[in-house]
């Protein structure tokens, strides 16, 4: 079975009402970089095919305190933003000049890991999914979005259209573990975002990429953070509770034993550095 | 392809028993499941459609239930045939009193065959436990909803996870 339809919609609701139209046949495909790799092996046999370049889902937006990125936006303008810091970082250390060229921010919350860097880097910042479809839209926190290895809350006649993200308040970091320093699957990929009052955590995000089925929150290394200063024993404990929070699998890059060891040791390295920072800044 | 896992539910086993062996339950639980009929006195076929990234597609699924020793254990032989190949397989669960919960534990072994079989075994694995893992998921939480108080009982669904908010953006 080939392609037999290949639709390129030029607007949101076009592509909506061919969602509507086809359903469960019709395979969406934004920058390609997962979709095309599976269609040219002839593991993936679509029949029809929705490209989404043209339909209008590529812009990144200030409203107040969010940004609005669309759906299709590439990786490459998520790199020339500056509104938010962390997502320029994330985006620095994912794939290459031409994947990020090709590939969307829609797309990276469907990558299945050790992919989903940009993911983790949204999940640290608290960003929704804005899904729409001929029936109307609705808004998803991405931890819910995201609901187990390769499976989101999607339904037949869904799109992803929007990642709505609020704009980070306080110190963040991105940190990737690979094999290579560049264009490399993540052994880890750890994102922080902390609020701090006069040196004590106040609130804390910390969300690991390629260690579960999706990227992931690490509660109790949040909860041993918030409500304490970035001192050593602290830090060593949120290192250790993000290991026991992570939930990591075997795979070509790495085996699960080394991915948990790794979240240890760059959780610790990832929050010593924002400690050194906001220190000096205190200072 | 070997997967395996587990599962804890706050419900008695006889009805956690009842709600695997249950064909209306299981179209409810089982992630893109479509439909799912009685063709037989311990056999079903049913339809999945799966949107996966860089995959879309239905696959027709025939069960049995078989070597089924309520509310102990079950067998499950069944296949599953679409476009991009075929699986075919056993899963075995064993329930075991915890408490006032239901301990379920739960192993399968299936052949997969056509184009699917070029994807990495360990990624194949990781989607079917992943699956399986959100069909127990859903199925704890009709369980627990059933054994719940009327008054404080959210809506049923069948979906592994809620949208927060719903209206126009």
């Amino acid at each position: 079975m080939t392609v037999t339809s290949y639709f390129l919609p030029a607007s949101m609701p076009d592509a909506l009402a061919l969602l509507d139209a086809h359903g469960p046949d019709l395979l969406v495909m934004a920058g390609g970089t997962v979709a095309m790799p599976l269609i040219n092996e002839g593991i993936s046999l679509p029949r029809l095919v929705m490209g989404l370049r043209h339909a209008g889902l590529d812009g990144i937006e200030r409203v107040g305190d969010e940004l609005h990125i669309g759906a299709t936006a590439t990786l490459t303008s998520l790199l020339e933003q500056r509104e938010s810091i962390l997502l320029r970082s994330a985006a620095a250390r994912t794939g290459s000049w031409s994947i990020r060229n090709m590939g969307t921010v829609g797309g990276n919350l469907f990558t299945p890991p050790p992919g989903g860097d940009i993911a983790t880097a949204l999940l640290a910042l608290d960003a929704r999914v804005v899904v729409r479809s001929a029936r109307g839209s609705r808004t998803v926190p991405l931890g819910a979005f995201q609901t187990g290895f390769m499976t989101v809350d999607l339904r037949p006649d869904e799109l992803v259209t929007s990642i709505v993200v609020p704009l980070d308040t306080g110190p963040v970091t991105f940190l990737k573990v690979g094999r290579k320093h560049a264009n490399t699957p993540a052994v880890v990929s750890i994102a922080i975002h902390l609020a701090l009052d006069a040196g004590t955590v106040t609130a804390a995000r910390i969300a690991l990429g390629a260690v579960g089925p999706h990227p992931l929150r690490a509660p109790r290394a949040e909860a041993a953070i918030t409500g304490a200063r970035l001192e050593a024993p602290t830090i060593d404990a949120a290192a250790a509770a993000a290991a026991a929070d992570s939930n990591p699998f075997d795979d070509a890059v790495a085996s699960a034993w080394y991915r948990r060891r790794m979240v240890e040791v760059h959780v610790r390295r990832a929050l010593t550095e924002l400690a050194a920072r906001t220190t000096g800044r205190d200072e | 392809m070997n997967v395996s896992g587990s599962h804890r539910f706050a419900a008695p086993r006889a009805s956690v028993f009842a709600a695997i062996c249950d064909p209306a339950t299981l179209m409810a639980v089982i992630p893109g499941c479509e439909a799912v009929q009685q063709t037989g006195p311990a056999a079903y076929e049913g339809r999945i459609a799966l949107r996966l990234p860089g995959a879309v597609g239905s696959y027709r699924t025939s069960v049995r239930l078989v070597d089924v020793a309520a509310p102990h254990r079950a067998g499950m032989e069944g296949d599953v045939v679409g476009a991009m190949g075929s699986i075919r397989g056993r899963a075995d669960f064993v329930l075991r009193d915890a408490g006032d919960a239901t301990e379920l534990t739960w192993r399968g072994d299936a052949v997969i065959q056509g184009p699917l079989a070029r994807l990495d075994s360990r990624f194949a694995e990781r989607l079917a436990e992943s699956l399986i893992d959100q069909g127990l998921r859903a199925l704890a939480a009709r369980l627990e909803l059933a054994t719940a108080p009327l008054a404080t009982a959210p809506l049923a669904t069948g979906r592994a996870t809620q949208a927060i908010t719903e209206g126009p953006e």
